[in-house]
């Protein structure tokens, strides 16, 4: 039973789909099955009994089920209910189509057996079958077949079709009827879905192979190559497949559209009048949907990176990937924009409309599409940016660019005249604009113009906004390379509008102070370097000072601690002329190597460039540029004496190659234009400056406009407390004016003492000056007691006190080695300085005996100066002096100025002569030589300074160091190198000599001292003798607060709170860090003071 | 002792500084001196907890004494408006002495009515060291101590000994 009424409802449709196609292969509608559930297995029966293959999935699998055919039902079981099982029985709408009507005419026809109704679904059935869709939509057969039907609807096909559309007047008894056109989209739907998807999928996961080319399989070794191109063949062979599939759904639309125009005409039935327009486009609205949800994340993906290459050709972005040859120069090429006869640019533009038009056509222009171009555009726009203008910052450097694109609009930014921001708004103007324009409107539908003038605006924003990170994010290379990056700043000033971006700016930049410059890698020196180039920078920057505050506080606190930093400041201003012409010189040279490997490797690219791109840049340009620049920067160096570093991510370090000071400091000291500037500054409100502008936002409550950039002032304030400030100042002033051999030029002290008390006041600024009045009345004195020795000899005892002298010989104490004979019976030119004890920094006496004529001399300085000023004494600090000693060895004359210690004791190898009386024989006598503990006894000197004296005067090549003979023990012999030819004589010499020496057996006089010597210590301490006694002092003092604390407070204690003891007592302040104060305790400890207990606890040993 | 006088007004020469800055200025002042120029056998420290006007001090018993190798840990307490007003001073380590009683109070005029600016802490603790050595036992606070100092030194001795227990900060 139900075999024979499915083989008479087989035949129907077979003849249907006779009478339709006219060959056997076009497959009958598939499966058509949406049946009501009682059905479905029996229709699922009729169909395979059928013999005429109903269910294809694809094409390829047609042949085999026709064949197949008559096998059992169960065989192709799965195939059906694949097709079947997903659908669910009464829903048409998702459904597979076709035989909706076929089920009601099971149903009807028997029951009601109105002609109406069965002449509508014969009517239906021929419309449905004339516009079933094929199984395959690539196929050139099927697409071929269908455009000779797609010509004309028969009148046949229009009378049905109007029987349908027109059911209600025309065929009155067909209860059931249903709309054409509806069946129709669901058809193309399920169809779409199940033939047109895989095929897609098909096209993606083979790349070449979905277009049915087999070529592109086998060329798998282009296949990393050409990323572009397999991405393109995968986006173009999607294109194809769903242009195929449109026009199939397109074709039986179409014949529905023109059965409907052309049975308008002939059925005039009072019916209202189907709206060809309104179906037209809605049928194209739900295709292009189903188009366009239809796009898969891998076809996503490929069509951005088509776009990706196009878009980056046209907007002169060079693509990572491509396989031309000058993409592998990505490196060193910057983006630029193309010029109008670049043939590249005007293909890949070209190849992109075409794309955007063929993609508008299949639908998959829409909102997807929208958003990723939208994507693609915003990373061109920050490649474009970062990749044109980061590093480029010298303003010149950038004139051969922009000079290029001089159509900049006038309308955009008038006031902005930094050359990037210039380029950057051309480059979105006529070029970013213009792609987004020329896209936008390929596939926008209205009317309105895609791209607006504000829309404009907005990129040209956002472009800035880039910028503007991109030179945050480089500010620090920028500071580096100070002055020459003034037109990046000319860029940050310009962009850095919102208090925002000055807020990433500040923070961004504290950031990479941290990482880069605030740790322990950096020399102080180079700190307050690029501490100068941050004051310049963010002068330039923002004249409000505000974002500086910002930027300084990480920076002031790391500063506070370099205990040097002061030191570094003061020196830096006290910098001789001498040094800053040295220093100047140095990195003029340095520049100038650094201006040649720029220009050479600069003009090496742009012939690269030029070669790769065409006449944009030629070598010439380039070269004449760099030039320019290398002048203007040396001019401006001139200015402002900042030193030169290459910019880029060098490393700090090279900047420190003068000598070793910061010279920039007394540059800008002297540096008259600022003095100028500073004054006219000094007006609160100048009328007249027409560049007034408003505080910043970001300023504080109580902020105050800076009068001027005040490099010096800035550094000092950020020194911490000014105490600290005039102390070292103070300490150093006195150094300086006691090492000068030429009192008379204070020049630089002067004026620095004169910067330094307009900011700090006189008062606390008096010491200096009455250390520079000292050294000058002195002077004066030194005069009146040398014209008082000539008048009058006769000498007054004076007792008073608290007047402490240091005295300066700064002339010929003649001085003559061991075999030189000849006693000098010219007076010793002496002189001395006079000190008030009061307002110097604490100088330490030291004891040692100095020679005879000295301590005459000495003498009747003193008396001079007591008879000159009464009541005052004068308290000598011999170790200061300075020596010119004038030294007759047998082949020569050694003249050197030296400290006293030092003379006192090459003068001590001189001694023996007057023993022996005066004479010439000097040719036998054996060099003099002398060990150190005899020195030591006869001067009276300390130990280690005696041992730095000596090896003073063995770097001078008058004294030779003998190897210690094996029976004294670290007590050194030293002797004259009296002939510079002599031969080296050595240990065993000692033997030779030992019976007519001198000074009586020197071997074995002295009793052996352990280790006198090391020669590094002593010279140490002797170039700061104010610190090390201090310390010793301090360090006693402490022993006795820890002591005391330990024995009183708490029996053991762990060190941090010792630590916080000692801070809080000592009314001084405790200096020591935590680590300081341990090693401190590790000695004792070492020293069996103290132990260490549990807990880190330490505590006195008990004794 | 005269610079310590004169160098108080000076610190308190500053306008609205409370009583008791004076007072610790005073005390750091008198620390430094302490380390810088410690005397023998005495010491003294501000406590633990960095009060400084509580201090812990330690004498050690003077040669030719009952008390010679003994050591004696005391503490002081000082008042806001020291140096004007004595500190209060006792003997924490148990002592058998004349001038002291038993819960380690002190029987010394300096601390009483004698007291004057002019004294500090190291003076306080160079009188209590002497004090070791002759008790005033005109005036005592153990009795028995002042009896047996003159009667029988052996027993004092052994007295002093007895009552002597090393105490210990932790």
């Amino acid at each position: 039973m139900p075999a024979a009424v499915g083989s008479r409802w087989q035949d129907r449709r077979r003849r249907v789909f006779q009478s339709v196609y006219q060959t056997d292969l076009s497959p009958p509608p598939p499966q058509a099955v949406a049946l009501p559930s009682a059905n479905l297995s029996f229709s699922q029966g009729l169909q395979y009994l059928s013999g005429t293959g109903p269910t294809v999935t694809s094409g390829s699998f047609y042949d085999e089920d026709t064949q197949e055919a008559t096998q059992p039902a169960f065989y192709n079981q799965p195939d059906q209910g694949l097709l079947v099982s997903h659908t669910p029985s009464n829903s048409f709408h998702s459904t597979v189509t076709a035989a909706s009507q076929p089920s009601q005419v099971l149903l009807g026809a028997p029951d009601t057996g109105s002609g109406d109704q069965v002449a509508y679904d014969s009517a239906w059935r021929l419309v449905t079958a004339r516009i079933t869709l094929p199984s395959s939509v690539t196929s050139p057969t099927s697409s071929g077949n269908l455009s000779p039907d797609a010509a004309l609807p028969s009148a046949e096909f229009c009378d049905a079709l109007a029987h349908i559309v027109h059911a209600s007047t025309l065929l009155p008894g067909a209860l059931r009827t249903d709309d054409i056109f509806s069946w129709h989209t669901h058809q193309v739907r399920a169809h779409f879905s199940q033939h047109v998807i895989p095929l897609l999928s098909g096209c993606l996961d083979t790349g070449g192979t979905g277009d049915g080319d087999p070529r592109k399989v086998s060329d798998q070794e282009r296949y990393k190559s050409s990323q572009y191109e397999r991405h393109m063949v995968v986006v173009m062979s999607s294109i194809r497949t769903l242009e195929a599939a449109l026009r199939l759904y397109s074709h039986g639309f179409d014949l529905l559209v023109k059965g409907i125009t052309q049975a308008k005409s002939a059925a005039a039935f009072g019916t209202p009048v189907v709206n060809v327009e309104i179906l037209v486009n809605r049928f194209r609205r739900d295709i292009h949907a189903l188009v366009g949800n239809s796009a898969s994340q891998q076809l996503t993906k490929s069509l951005r990176a088509v776009l990706v290459r196009l878009v980056g050709n046209i907007l002169g972005i060079p693509s990572e990937d491509g396989d031309d040859d000058d993409a592998r120069n990505f490196k060193s090429r910057r983006p630029a924009p193309p010029t109008d006869d670049d043939f590249k640019a005007l293909a890949a533009r070209q190849r992109l409309h075409e794309l955007v038009e063929q993609l508008h056509n299949v639908g998959l222009a829409g909102e997807r599409f929208q958003v990723l171009f939208a994507e693609v555009m915003n990373w061109m726009m920050s490649a474009f940016v970062c990749g044109a203008y980061a590093g480029v910052w010298s303003a010149t450097d950038r004139r051969s660019l922009s000079s290029v694109l001089n159509t900049v609009s006038k309308g955009t930014g008038s006031s902005v005249t930094s050359p990037c921001i210039i380029s950057l708004m051309d480059w979105i103007e006529n070029h970013f604009a213009r792609l987004s324009f020329e896209v936008l409107s390929r596939i926008s539908h209205g009317s309105v113009s895609p791209v607006t003038l504000s829309d404009l605006k907005t990129y040209q924003s956002l472009a800035l906004g880039r910028l503007s990170t991109l030179r945050i994010a480089e500010l620090f290379d920028i500071v580096l390379a100070w002055p020459d990056s003034r037109g990046a700043l000319d860029d940050l000033r310009a962009t850095i509008t919102t208090s925002a971006r000055r807020l990433q700016l500040t923070s961004h930049f504290t950031q990479a102070l941290k990482t880069r410059l605030l740790h322990p890698g950096c020399s102080t020196l180079e700190i307050l370097q690029t501490y100068i180039d941050i004051i310049h920078t963010f002068h330039a920057l923002d004249h409000s000072k505000v974002l500086l505050g910002h930027v300084e506080p990480s920076l002031k606190l790391y500063l506070w601690q370099r205990e040097d930093a002061v030191r570094i400041v003061v020196t830096g201003l006290l910098a001789s002329p001498e040094e800053v012409r040295a220093a100047r010189k140095a990195k003029e040279i340095s520049k100038q190597q650094a201006e040649q490997k720029k220009a050479g490797k600069r003009s090496e690219a742009s012939t690269r460039r030029g070669a790769g791109k065409g006449p944009v840049v030629t070598p010439t340009t380039t070269g004449r540029s760099s030039r320019t620049t290398s002048t203007t920067t040396r001019q401006r160096d001139d200015l402002h004496e900042s030193s030169m570093r290459t910019p880029g991510t060098t490393p700090i370090t090279g900047k420190s190659t003068g000598t070793g000071k910061l010279v920039e400091l007394a540059l800008l000291l002297n540096d008259p234009t600022k003095t100028r500037h500073t004054l006219v500054e000094d007006e609160e409100l100048d009328w007249n400056d027409m560049n007034w502008v408003p505080d910043p936002v970001d300023a504080g409550a109580n902020y105050k406009r800076p009068k001027s950039e005040d490099v010096i002032g800035t550094l000092i304030s950020a020194l911490g407390s000014e105490d600290v400030f005039i102390k070292e100042f103070a300490s150093i002033v006195a150094e300086r004016l006691l090492s000068l051999s030429d009192p008379a030029r204070f020049d630089q002290e002067l004026r620095v003492l004169d910067l330094l008390k307009r900011r700090f006041g006189e008062a606390a600024l008096q010491n200096c000056d009455v250390m520079i009045k000292d050294i000058e009345d002195s002077r004066r004195l030194d005069v009146d007691i040398r014209r008082a020795w000539d008048e009058q000899r006769t000498l007054t005892a004076a007792t008073p006190m608290m007047m402490s002298g240091h005295f300066l010989r700064s002339a010929d104490k003649r001085k003559k080695a061991a075999l030189q004979r000849q006693q000098q019976q010219e007076p010793t030119q002496y002189h001395a300085r006079v000190l008030s004890r009061l307002f110097w920094p604490a100088l330490d006496r030291e004891h040692f005996l100095l020679p005879d004529p000295i301590i005459e001399e000495q003498k009747r300085y003193e008396q001079g100066y007591e008879h000159l000023k009464s009541n005052r004494k004068l308290t000598w600090l011999n170790q200061l002096g300075t020596v010119r000693v004038e030294l007759e060895l047998r082949d020569r004359t050694v003249t050197v100025d030296c400290t006293t210690p030092q003379a006192t004791v090459i003068y001590a190898f001189n001694d023996s002569d007057s023993d022996n009386g005066h004479g010439i024989e000097i040719d036998n006598k054996p060099p003099a030589r002398r060990t150190v503990d005899e020195l030591y006894t006869t001067l009276q000197m300390d130990e280690d300074l005696i041992t730095s004296c000596l090896e003073y005067w063995v770097s001078k090549s008058v004294l030779r160091r003998l190897r210690s003979p094996a029976n004294t023990q670290g007590s050194h012999t030293y002797v004259v190198i009296e002939s510079l030819s002599d031969p080296i004589v050595d240990d065993n010499d000692d033997q030779f000599f030992k019976d007519d020496d001198i000074f009586g057996n020197p071997t074995t006089s002295v009793p052996a001292q352990e280790g006198a010597q090391p020669a590094e210590d002593p010279k140490q301490e002797s170039n700061k003798p104010a610190m090390d006694p201090k310390e010793q002092e301090r360090r006693t003092i402490y022993w006795q607060y820890i002591k005391g604390m330990l024995t009183n407070a708490s029996a053991s204690m762990p060190l941090a709170q010792m630590a916080m003891m000692m801070k809080m007592l000592i009314a001084d302040g405790f200096p020591w860090t935590n680590e300081e104060l341990g090693e401190f305790l590790a000695e004792k400890i070492a020293e069996g003071e103290m132990e260490l207990v549990s807990g880190g606890k330490y505590r006195l040993v008990k004794k | 002792m005269g610079d310590i006088q004169n160098s108080a007004p000076t610190f308190g020469a500053r306008k609205n500084i409370d009583p008791s800055q004076n007072a610790v200025k005073r005390l750091q002042t008198e620390l430094m001196q302490l380390m810088t120029s410690p005397a023998p056998g005495v010491s003294a420290f501000p406590s633990a907890d960095g009060n400084l006007l509580s201090w812990r001090a330690t004498i050690e018993g003077p040669e030719d004494t009952p008390y010679a190798g003994l050591t004696f840990k005391l503490s002081f307490e000082f008042p806001a408006n020291y140096p004007y007003a004595p500190p209060t001073v006792l003997f924490r380590t148990p002592i058998y002495h004349p001038n002291v009683d038993f819960s380690g109070r002190i029987c010394l005029d300096i601390l009483k009515d004698k007291w004057t600016a002019a004294y500090n802490t190291q003076t306080v603790l160079l009188s209590l060291q002497s004090l070791l050595g002759e008790p005033n036992n005109a005036s005592p606070l153990n009795g028995e101590a002042a009896e047996l100092w003159d009667k029988d030194p052996t027993l004092f001795k052994t007295k002093v000994m007895d009552r002597h227990r090393d105490i210990d900060d932790d």
